[in-house]
Formats: C-alpha cells, structure tokens, sequence
C-alpha cells in the first residue's frame, strides 16, 4: 500500500499577490475574517474555494456581513443543531476582497457515530412535521420582517423633546441611535438563522434524489433532476406576476402608449399623473407593490443592487416590455398546465426505466422533494429580498444620520465602512453630538471612504483563482456538493498541469496505472506484455486476441463504438479511444494512467 | 430440407434454424421495422449438395431481384445477450451476382475456423458452431452507425448513444475512423452531447465492381457533423421502438439511404454488457436514502 501523495494542488492563500494599487485592502474588513501568517500552516494546509456563486464581486466593507450573517447560521445548524454527522459548518476568509470558503468536516469515525445518535431524531423530527414547521417558520420570518419595518432610526435633534426625555423618561437619541443599530442588525441575523433552519433539510433531500439519480441515470443532469421537482407556484413568481398584471392594467386603463421603451422613469410618473386613466394605474401599482416591489436586482448580498421598490427601472422595463407583448396579442400566463404535465411525463418515464425494486425509493424521495420545494424556493422571497432590502434601507438611514453630521458625504457611503466601524463611527457621532463640538469622524471617515471605494475598483478588475490551498482527499460537506458542484475529482482536474496528457472519448469506465506499449500495426500485437497499456492508432477484429493481456487501450482514432471501446468494455478494461496524438505523445515503457471514466491518459514517467 | 428462408418468414424463435442475426432481421420485418429485404441461407444448408444449394440461393437471390448485396455469418451462438462476437465473424459486403454471393457464403463457413472466431468461443466456452448465412440487400449509406439504447460507457438507461460516419457503417463498427458522437436524452430529446469527429476515410462501392473501396474524406466533409437533427431525432425514435419491441437494451446499426434519404434498420442485437451488470442496490426508502446522504453512505 502507498500512501496517497499529498498535493498542493493551488496556490497558497499566503502567496496571493495584492494587484498593483489595492494595497492595504486588508483594512476594510474585521480581522477574523484575515487569513494570519501567524497560523499559516493549518490554513494552508486547507482547501478554500472561492465562492463566486453568491459572492461574484468584490465586498464592499459592510456587505461581508451578509456572509458573516450566512455563516453563522449554516455552522449553527449543521454542526450544533442537526448534528450533521460529517461536517460542522463553513468558515470564509477574504482575499483580495473575494470570499473564499471551506467546510470543516468530521473524519473520525467514533465521533461520526456519536453525532448520528443525535442527528436521526433530530431531522426525524423535521421530516415528520414539515408542514407544521414550515407554517411556524412563516410566522417568525413576517414578525422579523415586521419588526424590522418599524424599527425607528432616531435623529440627532439640536434639543431633545421634553415629554420624551423629562416625562417619559426615554433614553436618549445618542444611546437609541445605537441601539437601533445594533436591533437592526439583530433582526437582520434573526432573518438569516431562519434562512437555513429548513433549507438545508431541503437541500439535503434534493441531495439524496440527485444521488439516487446520478447513480442509477448517470448522464440526467442537474437540470432535468430539476425539472422533475419543480412545481410553478413558488412565492419567487410573485413579484413577476404583479408585473404582468400591471402591464394589464396600463391596457385596461388606456394607458399602454405611456410605457416606452428607455424612457425615463420619471418622465412615465409624470405622464400618468396627468390623466385619470393613468392615476388610476398608479393606485393599482401602490396596491400590488408592497410587499413585492422588495425584490432585489441581484441575490440579495450586496447593498449596491437595489430593490424595485427604490429603483424602479428594472421593474418598468419589464412591464414595458409585457405591455408591447400584450399588445401583440400574447398570452403572459404561465403554461402552467402543461409545465406540471411534462414534468410528470418526464418523472414518470423514467421510474419506468427502473428496475421494479427501485421504484419505490424513487417515489418516496422524489415525493419528498416536491413536498420540500416551495419552501426552498420562497424562502428568498422573504429573506435575501425583502428582509434584506429592508436591512439596508434601515442602514442608508443610519448613513443620512452621518450625512447630516459631517461623517459621510452622502449616505451610501456607510456601505464603506465594515459593521463593527459603523459601530465606532455612532459611539463617536453619539458623543460628539453630546459634547457639542464635532466628532473625529468627520475628518477621519471621509478619505477612508474614498480610499476604499478606489480600492475596490482596482479589485473589481482581479481574477479570483477557482481555489486556494490543499486539494482534500474527498469533500463529505452535502451542501458544498449540492450547491458548488465541488468534488474532489473535480478539484484535481481543476488542479492538474495540461502536459503530459492526451484526452479522447471515455470508452470504457475504470482507472488503472501501468506501463505503455505503443503498437503501430497488428504484426506487433506480439510484442505486448501481460499487464501493459495497449497504445495504438486504431483496433480492428484482428486485434482481438491481445485484449485479454492488456490492463487498458489507447488509441488515436475511434469512438464509443469502435471496435476497442466495445472489446474493452466487455473485458472490463478501462479504454480512451479517440485521442489524436496518443502514439506519437506516449512512448513505450512510460508509465501512464488511464482514466476511462474521464477519458484522459496522464504520463506520469 | 429448407435452405433458403425469406426474412418475411422468419422470427425470433428460428434461431436454431437460420442463426441470431437471421432471426433477428426476420422478428424486425415482421414488426414493420424498415430492415432492407433479403434471405437466410440455413443452418441445413452446409448439408445439402453443391448443385442443389447453388440452385436455391440462386433462385433467392433472383427474387429479391439481384441488387448488390452484404452477406453475413448468422451463428445459431451469436447476437444472444451472452455474447456479442462484436466483428469476430465474417462480413462481405457490396457483392454483386450469383456466383459473387456464393462465394460470400462458403466463406462465411469457413470463417468458423478463424483464429480470432475459435479464441472468442473458446474464452467463453461455446461449444455450438452450427451457422448459417445472412444475404440482404445493400444500402448505398450516405451515413451510417450504431445506437445503443443506453449509454455504453456511463450505463444510463435514458441516453441513447450514436455513433456515425460517411459512407457504410463498417468503418464506424470496425473502428477505422474517429465517428460523429452524439448522446441523446430519450426522454427529453435532449442532444446531451455532441462531438464532431474526425471521419478520415469512408467506405463505398468500389467503383471497379466487386466489394467496397475506402477512400479518404476532403476537409469540409470531415468537419461537418453528418446528421441533422431530425436525422438524429428518428434514429432515437427508432433505436427506442426496437428497445421497446425486444423489451431489453440494444444495439442497433442502420444507414440513411443516399438516393432516399431514407432511414434503414441493418441489425439490432440485446446489449451484452451492462445487461449483465446488478443494478445498483436501492436504499430502502427516503428516511434511509437521506440518512446515507448526511452520512456520506451513497457517496460513490
């Protein structure tokens, strides 16, 4: 047995270059969230990721606690709640600016077990009382959010209100101005524990359908799996649909002509403002926005992508849009019907395919994961748009405070300072304003300010590499796997040098090293030695007799089909057909691994 | 004695009579699908005198109109799901005239005492030799190929796996050209993957008279995939109704008609591979299923 070698298959956190200008970028963010050469080796010893899913720009100072918030909650979860057998939570760093993440995962497999004691019941208990779980969910998410939407951000007056300070014995707008902040950051990490209490069960039963259906249809793909569990009636329609039925409306009311296409938004208000028709539209819009207008124009991770609500160019460019579609006489109903009767169809064709024995888990879990969906689904609707939108108005308030003290130039700004600084920055405004003479914010916040914001525009132009540090052995965390399509396999080849390779058409399924014999033409199938790699331009029936000798083939022409991909199968040999240049790359005597399932031939020499 | 059969006649219980391909092309004409005409000499026939066996595959071939025709090895042991003898036995293609087709078949005989025919059987133990000879009409093919009706290599039951090159099929089968290669969703219709190869040669009619000729293909021909998508299409169509009509995975090869453009049916056999593979356990219920999932039980 040799021991697997291990590799460091990226570049070190450590060994990342700061891009020319972006120097001390480090600054803007809280020092957890640093990689520390003062424990180098265990954090390059990991591997980390970089998470462009959610994260795809660089973080603006106060936006990485929209990871923070997330982070906080998956680990809750999955390591102390649920149990999750083999994996605690998620631990994320900043690099250049880009969130880089890695699981921690449990390997010993005493622990593994202890933690499967407590993790059956748990999500037993879940799984068993879904819908009463989903409905209590609900109610918490629309009191947070309820709670958040009256949360009062107090000014800074020049005197305090008498009834209030001397009568009513109130705290002060200093200390309530803190409190504000610090409540609505409460409520903004309240919304984000909901965020994953059920989603991850969610997850973690698509995971099991999905692996169900890797293994016994392995081509199906991510998206047909998908369309097998999709229903058409998620909260995350909604919002669409009040703008098709707004688009409606502008016919109805006679005021079609109005929605132009790039035409500025405040020249349509005003246009509708002046006819009866089109005040009567607007009343419709003032009833179908709220709540759904809170829909963010990205994902709900950075404060810079608005919500329609306060940006209204993307929904009246969609209603424009739907407005010229109705007008030409399209249905913008959803084909709903016939959604739901395809994916039956599709979910019913290929439980067909099963074997009999099958069938059964396959209903079961495919049943599970359509009862799971809507949640998984609408829970954005009410977390990553609504709440959060709302989060970051009660923070673009708490800016204007700065704003009308000196702090910042405009209320945006604060976006450039991290939570922790607002934190120091209102301590500082709050006795300033107590003390009467200006804060030190006022001179100290601005440059930083505008430091950062040109800091971030050099980074906005970096590459994030794929990945950072070590390539694990496997990767046992579901959700990393579910939601990043990170496996270790996909990990080495992100990792491998392209030399030393050929790639061709994965003939015949299995791995196996050995020693290449590079054969030209059927004369010298003789020289073949048991246990060799057959390395050859093309096979033909004649070539027969030798496969029963080979571990693997490698030929430069030929397909699924041809003659060595079938022989080889039969054999169970691993095979790369097709290759192009195998017997002029590979030479006799070399040692070369052959990966049917991949199709790549690596010379390891 | 029978020696001559029509494929008309013929279904898939006389394998004994006139070998598995025979019987196979038979069981295909008579469920409509589009195989081209032709007869099986039997397996009777190696018995009968020279004169007579002449006269009746003359008469035969007669009938069906004496076109340019492919004869075949039809083994009473081959194309069972057992044993694929993938190109093991003889093939004699584009043969034109009685006494050409005579010639075909007693070497197709002959070809049971091939080294490669005797080390199959023996590696696999089969004792029977008994053959018989296939002689069906050729198809000029502006394309050819093989379907299989589930993945070769990744095993999934809902792809269908097509290979195709200009010209006869034999240099897709035979594995003398890098092929066209697509996977097909039989369930969605879906192109899962599509891989223009690079097609070197193609084989025609030899020009000359007598069998086939491979000649080399210009670049453009090489880089242009050789089926349209509707071609594609009722390949998949038709490869799913012969996995359907045999109830198990098959493996089809067919050619497109270059005069008719016409899709034709040359033989389908049962998969012999992953056939013989268990199907992967299945985890007794959703509660079990997620339990491996958090588990890391069903990581492959």
């Amino acid at each position: 047995m040799t021991e697997p070698q291990p590799r460091t298959g990226f570049l070190s956190p450590f060994e990342v270059e700061t891009p020319e200008g972006a120097e001390g970028w480090e600054a803007m963010y809280p020092y957890y969230l640093l990689f520390d050469p003062a424990r180098r080796d265990q954090e390059e010893r990991r591997f980390w990721f970089y998470n462009g899913m959610h994260f795809p720009e660089p973080m603006p100072a106060f936006d990485t606690i929209t990871a923070e918030s997330c982070y906080l909650s998956i680990g809750l979860y999955q390591g102390r709640v649920f149990s999750i057998p083999t994996v605690l939570g998620i631990e994320h760093r900043v690099v250049n600016g880009y969130v880089y993440i890695t699981s921690n995962e449990v390997t010993d497999p005493d622990e593994i077990e202890r933690r499967l004691q407590t993790f059956l019941p748990r999500i037993g208990h879940y799984y068993a009382n879904w819908d009463d779980l989903v409905a209590r969910w609900q109610a918490a998410v629309d009191d947070a959010i309820a709670r958040l939407t009256a949360l009062e951000i107090p000014r800074l007056p020049d005197l305090e209100d008498e009834q209030e300070l001397i009568h009513d014995h109130r705290l002060g707008s200093n200390y309530r101005l803190l409190t504000a902040y610090d409540r609505a950051l409460g409520l903004y990490n309240e919304l984000n524990q909901l965020h994953f209490e059920l989603l991850l069960l969610a997850y973690g039963a698509y995971l099991t359908f999905f692996q169900f259906c890797s293994s016994a249809f392995p081509d199906m793909g991510t998206q047909t799996m998908t369309q097998m569990i999709s229903g058409y009636d998620t909260t995350m329609f909604r919002p669409d649909d009040e703008l098709k039925a707004l688009a409606a409306a502008a016919l109805q009311h006679g005021v079609d002509a109005v929605f132009v296409e790039r035409r500025p938004v405040e020249e349509v208000l005003g246009e509708l403002e002046r006819s009866d028709g089109g005040r009567a539209w607007l009343a419709d819009l003032e009833r179908r926005r709220h709540p759904w207008f809170f829909m963010s124009t990205g994902d709900g991770f950075y404060h810079h992508h608005r919500a329609w609500i306060d940006d209204l160019r993307l929904p009246f460019s969609a209603i424009t849009d739907y407005v010229a579609r109705l007008r030409a006489g399209e249905d913008l109903s959803r084909p709903r019907e016939r959604l739901l009767a395809e994916r039956d169809r599709i979910a019913a064709e290929y439980r067909e395919l099963l074997a009999d024995e099958q069938r059964q888990s396959f209903d079961e879990m495919l049943g599970l994961c359509r009862h799971v969906f809507p949640h998984a689904e609408g829970h954005k609707f009410f977390i990553e748009h609504w709440g959060t939108s709302l989060f970051f108005n009660k923070m673009r308030e708490i800016g204007q405070v700065f704003v009308e003290h000196g702090f910042l130039a405009d209320a945006e700004d604060l976006f450039y300072l991290n939570t922790h600084e607002v934190h120091e920055a209102l301590s500082d405004l709050g006795l300033a304003w107590a003390g009467g003479a200006p804060g030190r914010g006022t001179v100290y916040w601005p440059p930083v300010v505008a430091e950062r914001k040109r800091v971030l525009d050099v980074l906005s132009r970096w590459t994030p590499p794929p990945a950072l540090g070590t390539v694990p052995e496997q990767v046992n965390d579901p959700t990393v796997q579910l939601l990043w399509g990170v496996t270790a396999d996909r990990l080495r080849s992100w990792a491998e040098q392209e030399t030393d390779a050929v790639t061709g058409y994965a003939a015949s399924p299995g791995v196996v090293e050995g020693v290449a014999r590079v054969v030209r033409n059927v004369d010298e199938i003789g020289s073949v030695q048991p246990g060799e790699v057959l390395v050859c331009p093309v096979t033909a029936p004649s070539w027969g007799p030798v496969f029963p000798r080979i571990a693997a083939a490698v030929s430069d022409i030929g397909g699924m089909m041809s003659h060595a991909a079938i022989v080889a199968r039969e054999y169970g040999l691993p095979a790369v057909v097709g290759t192009g240049h195998a017997t002029s790359t590979i030479r006799t005597g070399d040692r070369v691994r052959v990966d049917g399932d991949a199709g790549r031939v690596t010379i390891l020499r | 004695m029978t020696l001559v059969v029509r494929f008309e006649e013929l279904g898939a219980g006389d394998v004994e009579r006139v070998g598995g391909k025979c019987a196979n092309l038979g069981e295909l004409t008579g469920a409509g699908f589009p195989v081209p005409p032709g007869f099986a000499v039997t397996t009777a026939a190696p018995a009968a005198a020279a004169g007579e066996l002449a006269a009746a595959v003359a008469d035969a071939y007669r009938a069906l109109g004496e076109p340019p025709v492919a004869v075949r090895s039809s083994a009473v042991a081959e194309d069972g799901a057992e044993a694929s003898f993938a190109g093991v036995q003889d093939t004699y293609l584009w043969r034109r005239g009685v006494d050409e087709v005579l010639d075909a078949v007693r070497r197709c005989w002959s070809s049971l005492g091939n080294p490669e025919a005797v080390a199959y059987r023996a590696e696999r133990g089969i004792a029977e030799t008994r053959m018989a000879v296939a002689v069906q009409a050729m198809v000029d093919a502006r394309v050819a190929g093989v379907a299989f009706t589930r993945n070769p290599v990744s095993g999934d039951p809902a792809t269908v796996a097509i290979d195709a090159s200009w010209g006869l099929g034999v240099s897709v089968v035979g594995g003398e050209v890098t092929p066209d290669s697509f996977l097909v969703n039989k369930i969605t219709g879906a192109v899962v993957r599509s891989r223009v190869g690079a097609k070197e040669t193609e084989c025609l009619p030899d020009p000359a008279g007598g069998g086939t000729a491979t000649v080399a293909v210009d670049d453009e021909r090489r880089s242009l995939p050789c089926l349209e998508p509707e071609e594609l299409a009722a390949l998949v169509d038709m490869a799913r109704r012969v996995e359907r009509h045999y109830g198990c995975h098959q493996d089809v090869e067919w050619a497109i008609d270059r005069a008719t453009g016409e899709l034709r049916l040359l033989q389908a056999r049962p998969e012999t591979v992953w056939a013989r593979r268990p199907a992967a356990p299945a985890p007794a219920g959703a509660m079990a299923a997620l339990t491996a999932t958090f588990t890391g039980g069903l990581r492959r």
